[in-house]
């Protein structure tokens, strides 16, 4: 039980920068979820926190203890690997309780402690399994028993569900919640996955380029990402952003606009390059938008493609009449395409005419130069007359 | 006109010679093409056995017939009257000759010894020097492992001269400068003569297995084992080297049993071919080898009674290389 506190760590190999003066404060018993992109540096800060690689700068404390210099074995931290890391010579016994047996614990107390940890992770009856008789998910259930046996302090997790099939990891995530619910110790989870960073964690530490961008609870996440960067990589589809500029009365994009006060934004003024931000569940079309107390002016609009997903339909929507279209860099619509999810049994077709509106209060404003967070939501409609006549108002 | 260009076309197997036929068979005949590959696998395996079992029964032979017999002897066989090696009666008394005229015993301690203290000595060291190339990064890296491999191109002959001087406790001066460097304890006719060169010799093929080995383990393994309360060093006696146990074995066995064959070092570095001198197992065998008589029997017996431990290592070896075989399936 402890917490875990990085100072300004730094971590530079010859060329590269890792990670870049990393601060994180972890607290007791707390479920944190690093998340990023692939090479973001997201694993190497957690190789860090155990030990396995030196930071070039900065402390880290678990505890109270500055452990910056420890080796991995005194920091009191356990953790479970991507590849799962069982160690193939020996059975499931052997490997749980690796730990105990190199601490010098007596045979009584290892065999108490194993027992109760294969109790925790159900593997009863399996103890003197070899790791290759044994399925991906009884591994992983060894390796996490592995981890509990000892009582550590912090938990790491270094994707440790990347590697089991898909049914698998959503039954694992469940059971990695009920055993933090059960054993309240500090979790530590690496994954690239945020949908899994999502369900699981208490807050979340999305990470990119080595830096940490943003670390708050989930909800926070999603509905007040810091910079374009946790706005894009947080939610699935991931958020619409258009570029546009900012004027005197709102913004304007290339084919529309959304009209408010510029005076409530800090750190801008009218003429400088915006980005609008809408998720996909914030755009209405105008005859389901009754339940909108805050919605844009209508905007008329053509379907693209639909993608229906059983609980809901995305559509895919030209924003423009031009023909050509780039490929979406990731998940979520390309450039001058507007990404819409609608219920189910709306009738909605291909290439189809509608009309949609934008929730106001759920739009999201970003300095397109920084990516910083400039607002989020809309609090009051203003009424100003549009020049375009694309979006605007639908009342005052 | 046309189909007469094309005669093979349209021939079937009554048109086929007999090799033609059995060929075709095989191709296309799961069967035959069993029987093929099984007819192959015995002449194979046939072959290996005579060639390697033949020198074995013919030192039996030697050894079971008395010396005098060995020159003199009609070597054709009975009813089938063609020349082949067979034992000219049963001399069974020769295996204990063997360790009454000279203590046979104390050669092959001697050479028993030797080659389990280099081979140790070598496993040590390899396995550090193995990690090290095998799983770190540093600068350097591949000109260090090729320097350490230089060493296993230069022929062992090349060393002898300086080693032995050396060994003499003569000083150690640098060539042509004449400056001494240091002043070595006088080693022949001690163990420190021969481990010294051997394991030097012996380390860089053993560097290089073991390289190769270490460095396939995944770092996950060492990860976990170092997370889980062991050294760099823990990890690698621990989980690395058990986990390797093919490759520490095959480095091994190799060592040990080029060690306990060598004669060129071991005869040169004891002053006298006597085992008190850490002479060797081959020197031994030498010994009954006069200026006058030579006893063919008895060299024979020696070298079959030489074998011996040997061949309990390797059985017992063998079992623990196909464990470690066996034991692999890494998840990575």
């Amino acid at each position: 039980m402890a917490n875990v506190t990085l100072e300004h760590v730094t971590k530079r190999y010859e060329d590269v920068t890792a990670v870049d003066d990393m601060n994180l404060d972890i607290r007791d018993g707390e479920f944190v979820c690093l998340v990023g992109p692939s090479g973001c540096g997201k694993s190497t800060t957690m190789e860090t926190i155990a030990g396995l690689t030196k930071p070039t700068e900065g402390t880290i404390k678990i505890g109270e203890r500055d452990v910056t210099k420890l080796p991995p074995k005194d920091r009191g931290v356990a953790m479970v690997f991507q590849n799962i890391a069982l160690f193939p010579h020996m059975d499931v016994y052997d490997n749980i309780s690796f730990g105990l047996r190199l601490r010098k614990y007596d045979t009584e107390e290892i065999e108490r402690r194993v027992e109760h940890a294969t109790e925790v992770v159900q593997l009863e009856g399996m103890l003197d399994r070899m790791p290759e008789e044994m399925s991906g998910g009884q591994r992983q259930r060894v390796a996490i028993a592995r981890a509990i046996v000892r009582q550590p302090d912090v938990f790491l997790m270094d994707e440790p569900l990347a590697n089991l099939d898909a049914k698998l990891r959503v039954h694992m995530r469940t059971e990695l919640q009920r055993l933090h619910k059960k054993l309240d110790t500090t979790i530590i989870y690496v994954t690239h996955d945020q949908a899994e960073a999502m369900t699981m964690s208490d807050r979340i530490a999305v990470i990119n380029a080595g830096e940490l961008q943003q670390i708050d609870p989930p909800l926070i996440c999603y509905n007040e990402p810091a910079n374009l960067f946790v706005a894009g990589f947080i939610g699935s589809p991931s958020m619409n952003l258009i570029n546009g500029e900012l004027t005197n009365n709102g913004i304007q994009t290339d084919t529309f606009s959304v009209d408010f006060d510029p005076s409530i934004l800090e750190g801008v003024s009218p003429g400088d390059q915006v980005t609008l931000g809408v998720r996909p569940e914030d755009v209405y079309l105008t005859d389901q938008s009754e339940g909108v107390g805050n919605a844009t002016k209508p905007k008329h609009v053509t379907t693209d493609v639909l993608e229906p997903m059983g609980n809901e339909i995305f559509v895919y929507l030209n924003l423009d009449d031009s023909k050509e279209r780039s490929m979406a860099d990731a998940e979520g619509a390309a450039k001058g395409q507007l990404l819409m999810s609608v219920d189910p049994d709306t009738e909605i077709d291909e290439d189809q005419s509608v009309d949609i509106v934008l929730d106001r209060s759920s739009l999201h404003l970003f300095d397109t130069e920084t990516g910083d967070a400039l607002l989020h939501g809309l609090e009051t409609p203003v009424a100003v007359s549009d020049e375009t006549g694309t979006v605007a108002e639908s009342d005052s | 006109m046309a189909t007469e260009t094309n005669p093979g076309a349209d021939s079937d197997d009554k048109n086929l010679g007999p090799l033609q036929t059995w060929t075709r068979g095989v191709l296309t005949d799961q069967d035959k093409q069993d029987r093929l590959y099984r007819a192959l696998f015995y002449v194979a395996a046939v072959f290996f056995l005579v060639t390697t079992l033949f020198p074995f029964y013919w030192l039996l032979v030697l050894a079971l017939t008395p010396n005098s017999a060995i020159l003199t002897g009609d070597w054709s066989l009975p009813v089938l009257g063609f020349e082949f090696p067979h034992p000219q009666g049963f001399n069974v008394y020769a295996f204990v000759e063997v360790f009454q005229q000279v203590p046979f015993h104390l050669y092959v301690f001697n050479s028993f010894v030797l080659a389990t203290t280099t081979t140790i000595i070598v496993i040590m060291i390899a396995s550090l020097a193995g990690y090290v190339f095998g799983r770190l990064e540093f600068p350097g890296r591949g000109g260090l492992m090729l320097a350490i491999l230089m060493v296993s191109y230069f022929p062992p002959a090349a060393f002898l001269i300086p080693l032995f001087d050396a060994f003499l406790g003569n000083a150690v001066a640098i060539p042509f400068l004449g400056i001494e460097v240091f002043e070595p304890p006088r080693l022949v006719n001690t163990p420190g003569a021969l481990l010294l060169p051997f394991s030097a010799l012996m380390l860089p093929l053993s560097i290089f297995i073991l390289t190769t080995f270490y460095a396939q383990i995944p770092d996950g393994l060492e990860d976990a084992a170092r997370v889980e309360g062991t050294t760099r060093l823990g990890a690698l006696v621990r989980v690395i080297m058990p986990l390797s146990a093919p490759g520490l074995a095959t480095a091994a066995v190799l060592t040990f049993i080029a060690v306990y064959n060598e004669y060129f070092f071991s005869e040169i570095m004891a002053l006298e071919n006597v085992p008190q001198n850490w002479s060797p197992l081959v020197g031994g065998i030498l010994s009954y080898q006069t200026q006058y008589t030579t006893d063919f029997n008895l060299m024979a017996a020696a070298s079959v009674v030489g074998v011996l431990p040997m061949l309990i290592i390797v059985v017992f070896a063998q079992e623990k290389i196909v464990s470690g075989l066996t034991a692999g399936a890494l998840k990575e």
